[in-house]
């Protein structure tokens, strides 16, 4: 892996070796670890970098320095009764994170694996080498069909920032984001112009396809692009399979487990083909939950939340977008898919779907604040609706400080800007 | 909620209850009424699933709940910091709060709690029957085994009655739409068939109650309007909530059996998990608009009026915007924004009303509530609250 040319059985060899690391930690800390290793392929690069740093810095330990920082976690495991629990140390279950969260001890557990883990990301940093900052970008889009509320729309957001109006149809920014203009290319090209090649640096997730419309075909597999509206097969076929699991923490771990097995090929979108890693991305969105296959706004959130734990791309853009009222059983059965309990058409719930919208593409922007990648980002989020939009961005920013209205076009003219700089 | 929504939930609480009872081999005519053999204090404990603070009590969140802050708040004991320190599930926390113990069991109801409930505590010391003592729910997220521990002296014999009404409308819908059914609901009589089959074959046991005996056959007339109802339900674009069916359920338990306990759990509020803000702060205000019916339900029932307390208390809060657990989406945060709840104490052992700003826990409502039958409870690690008290 350190290698662009490993050969199979030098991968395999690396891995068994990770794996004999993995082995001198508490048990208590092996699971996620395993699980990552297991999923080698699947993973991005920014998740296989931190995970060699990570047993890059475990190695660098000494076994007695080993045995004393982890002395107080093995101590705990022994009162908390893991010996006797069927814990999986091969992958995170539900079953293993309902002991942990039910023990007398969990409070005290968390603290002593913070304290190990930031002792040997310490280490693994000391020994890293520093990237480069990049500027980055988190790009919002309220649509104009969401009626915000113009006196709380931006209340919430970090007090940094700065609303700024926009001049003309504030609609337009969607296609420049996607197309470019006359002078510039869309994002996809600028990035790929600055040498970004690879698909998880830049991220399209939207509750329609408007966005993928708009890009050119080749930038569709080239980024990583997620639309609820065409995952709609898929998704549709996984929560029938997910509705079977029954209400019992053995049961769901295995079926959650066989869901993650199975050949999900015929009801994948064909823009996916290929695209391994992103298809798998997208399962392990739905098992986590957080309503991404029953809400298309919360799908759009926790995507981008994921993306950005997981791949730290360079520029992220997510448009959210309308949810139908409940129906008669909605509110009673919401685990099902709507269509298929109620024969009756759906119904736009602008107003509802524009509260959904407006925290949620704020948590987006809070989840980018837990990762130091993201201290040089930029956030936009545009309110098509109110024709405004708020941008929290480092101080040498100046989008919009004049208080003047913006044109899409010089919106987008600073995006390109700010990505290439 | 629209008239013809309102008629259907309530014939078909009524009809819940009815066969309950029916199965039970009470006769409900006159004469025969709720056990009254003793004149014991009526204690109802509504919970409400995970609310933050800032959604509700707080300036930013009244807006939310204006019947209980402009009705009965004024009139009640209120305890704005009132403390979940144990684990922040459903079936962990409610379990706590029926014990007066923290309680550390599978978040999925598979063992019942470790100490003894309120339930078996009040009914064995003051022999109560078990209709004297219900558990009304609309959780998905608990079991049966709620309604009694696995301490040998006491369990199951000295239980509540446990029911999960929203379950009969999952089981009704889902039943429905399995093997494509849905197509055709359009088809007045196929539909029909499809709820008549739940409500006849659907016994207790497929709805995960723990009420037990004969199942009968329904009253043809009342099979027939709920028939109706549902399906008039199937076709309109109402929406229809589990805790307002719960809420009529509980009204019509209180009704027929006049129970001395009741704990109802509701349960819309946890749409969050699913993401949808605007549907929890609406679930907020149908917990608004039912507890303040449920009062005004206990001022105009004879059997509880001046002799009830009722005791109104979010599980939880919900996790901080921003956190690692995505905000209001989940309850597992170790923070005040998910730990931090409140309580709200009205009626006849709420006097003198007032803020009791002196950090409480969940552990204590238990041993105030066996105060207030004076029953003793020495394994409680509860403490009493002396402000609730006759």
């Amino acid at each position: 892996m350190s290698k662009q040319n490993t050969t199979g059985a030098e991968k395999a060899s690396e891995l068994e070796t990770y794996h004999r690391s993995i082995q001198r930690l508490p048990v208590t800390l092996r699971p996620s670890l395993n699980q990552q290793l297991a999923q080698w392929g699947m993973l991005f690069p920014f998740e296989q970098k931190q995970l060699i740093g990570f047993l890059g810095g475990l190695d660098s330990f000494s076994s007695a320095a080993l045995t004393a920082l982890t002395a107080k976690l093995r101590a705990l495991e022994v009162r908390m009764g893991v010996d006797r629990w069927n814990f999986s140390e091969t992958s995170d279950t539900l079953e293993n994170a309902s002991h942990l969260a039910r023990s007398e001890y969990f409070a005290e557990w968390r603290g002593e694996v913070q304290r190990i883990f930031e002792a040997i990301v310490a280490r693994a940093q000391a020994s890293a080498k520093t990237d480069p900052e990049r500027n980055r970008l988190i790009l919002l889009f309220l649509p104009d069909n969401l009626p915000v509320d113009p006196t709380t729309a931006w209340k919430q957001w970090d007090p940094q920032g700065r609303e700024i109006r926009i001049a003309g149809d504030s609609r337009k920014l969607r296609d420049l984001v996607a197309r470019g203009q006359s002078d510039q290319p869309g994002i996809y090209d600028l990035l790929d112009q600055k040498g970004s090649h690879d698909s998880a640096n830049l991220w399209f997730i939207e509750a329609d396809a408007r966005l993928r419309d708009a890009l050119a075909p080749t930038s569709v597999p080239a980024a990583s692009c997620l639309s609820y509206t065409v995952l709609k097969p898929f998704r549709n076929s996984f929560l029938v399979e997910l509705n079977s699991i029954p209400k019992d923490m053995t049961a769901t771990d295995q079926t959650v487990s066989a869901l993650r097995e199975k050949d999900w090929t015929r009801w994948w979108p064909s823009e996916l083909a290929g695209q391994e890693r992103l298809r798998n991305f997208t399962v392990n969105l739905f098992l986590s939950g957080n309503g991404a296959l029953i809400f298309s706004n919360a799908f759009v959130e926790w995507a981008a939340s994921e993306a950005l734990r997981r791949a730290r791309p360079q520029a992220i853009v997510a448009c959210f977008g309308m949810r139908s009222k409940p129906k008669p059983f909605t509110g009673i059965a919401l685990f099902e898919n709507q269509e298929r309990i109620s024969p009756l058409p759906d119904v736009d719930d602008p107003e509802n779907s524009a509260v959904d919208a407006a925290i949620l593409a704020r948590y987006v922007w809070l989840a980018a604040g837990r990762y130091p990648e993201y201290n040089r980002a930029a956030c936009l989020c545009v309110s098509e609706h109110l024709n405004t939009a708020y941008i929290v961005a480092p101080p040498e920013m100046n989008l919009g400080t004049s208080g003047a209205p913006v044109a899409p076009e010089d919106i987008y003219r600073w995006i390109a800007s700010w990505l290439a700089s | 909620m629209d008239a013809s929504r309102r008629k259907f939930m309530k014939a078909a609480a009524i009809l819940l209850v009815d066969r309950w009872s029916r199965s039970h081999r009470y006769a409900f005519g006159s004469d025969s009424g709720p056990s009254t053999q003793k004149s014991y204090p009526k204690v109802i404990v509504v919970t409400c699933g995970g609310v933050r603070q800032a959604d509700t009590i707080l300036e930013t969140g009244l807006g939310n709940i204006p019947r209980l802050y402009r009705e009965l708040l004024p009139q009640s004991v209120f305890y704005p910091f009132m403390r979940n320190e144990g684990v922040t599930s459903h079936y962990n926390t409610i379990s706590s709060v029926l014990t007066g113990n923290w309680q550390r069991l599978d978040d999925w109801g598979k063992t019942p709690p470790a100490s003894p409930t309120i339930f078996e505590y009040v009914r064995k010391r003051l022999q109560m029957r078990q209709e004297d003592a219900w558990f009304i729910s609309s959780n998905k997220a608990l079991s049966n085994q709620i309604g009694a521990s696995s301490d040998r002296e006491y369990g199951p014999h000295y239980g509540a009655n446990v029911i999960f009404p929203k379950q009969l409308l999952i089981n009704a819908v889902v039943n429905a739409a399995s093997e494509g059914r849905v197509a055709h609901t359009a088809d007045r009589g196929a539909m029909q068939q499809e709820i008549e089959t739940i409500l006849e074959t659907n016994n207790y046991e497929g709805l995960g109650w723990s009420a037990s005996g004969e199942s009968s056959s329904l009253d043809s007339n009342t099979r027939a309007s709920v028939l109706r109802a549902i399906e008039d339900l199937v076709h309109t674009n109402a929406p229809v909530t589990g805790d307002e069916f719960t809420f009529l359920v509980s009204v019509e338990v209180m009704r027929r059996f006049a129970p001395s306990l009741v704990v109802i759990t509701f349960s819309d509020v946890e749409v969050a998990h699913s993401g949808s803000y605007s549907l929890h702060l609406s679930g907020i205000r149908t917990i608004d608009r039912l507890v303040y019916e449920l009062w005004n339900e206990v001022q105009a029932n004879p059997s509880y009026k001046g002799r009830t307390t009722v005791f109104v208390l979010p599980e939880f809060g919900r996790d901080l915007d921003g956190s690692n657990t995505n905000g209001f989406f989940n309850h597992r945060q170790n923070h005040d924004s998910t730990r931090l709840a409140w309580m709200m104490c009205l009626g006849e052992a709420a006097k003198p009303s007032g803020v009791i700003e002196r950090p409480v826990q969940h552990l204590d409502l238990c041993p105030t509530i066996l105060n207030l039958f004076g029953v003793l409870a020495p394994d409680v690690s509860g403490k009493f609250l002396p402000e609730v008290r006759v």
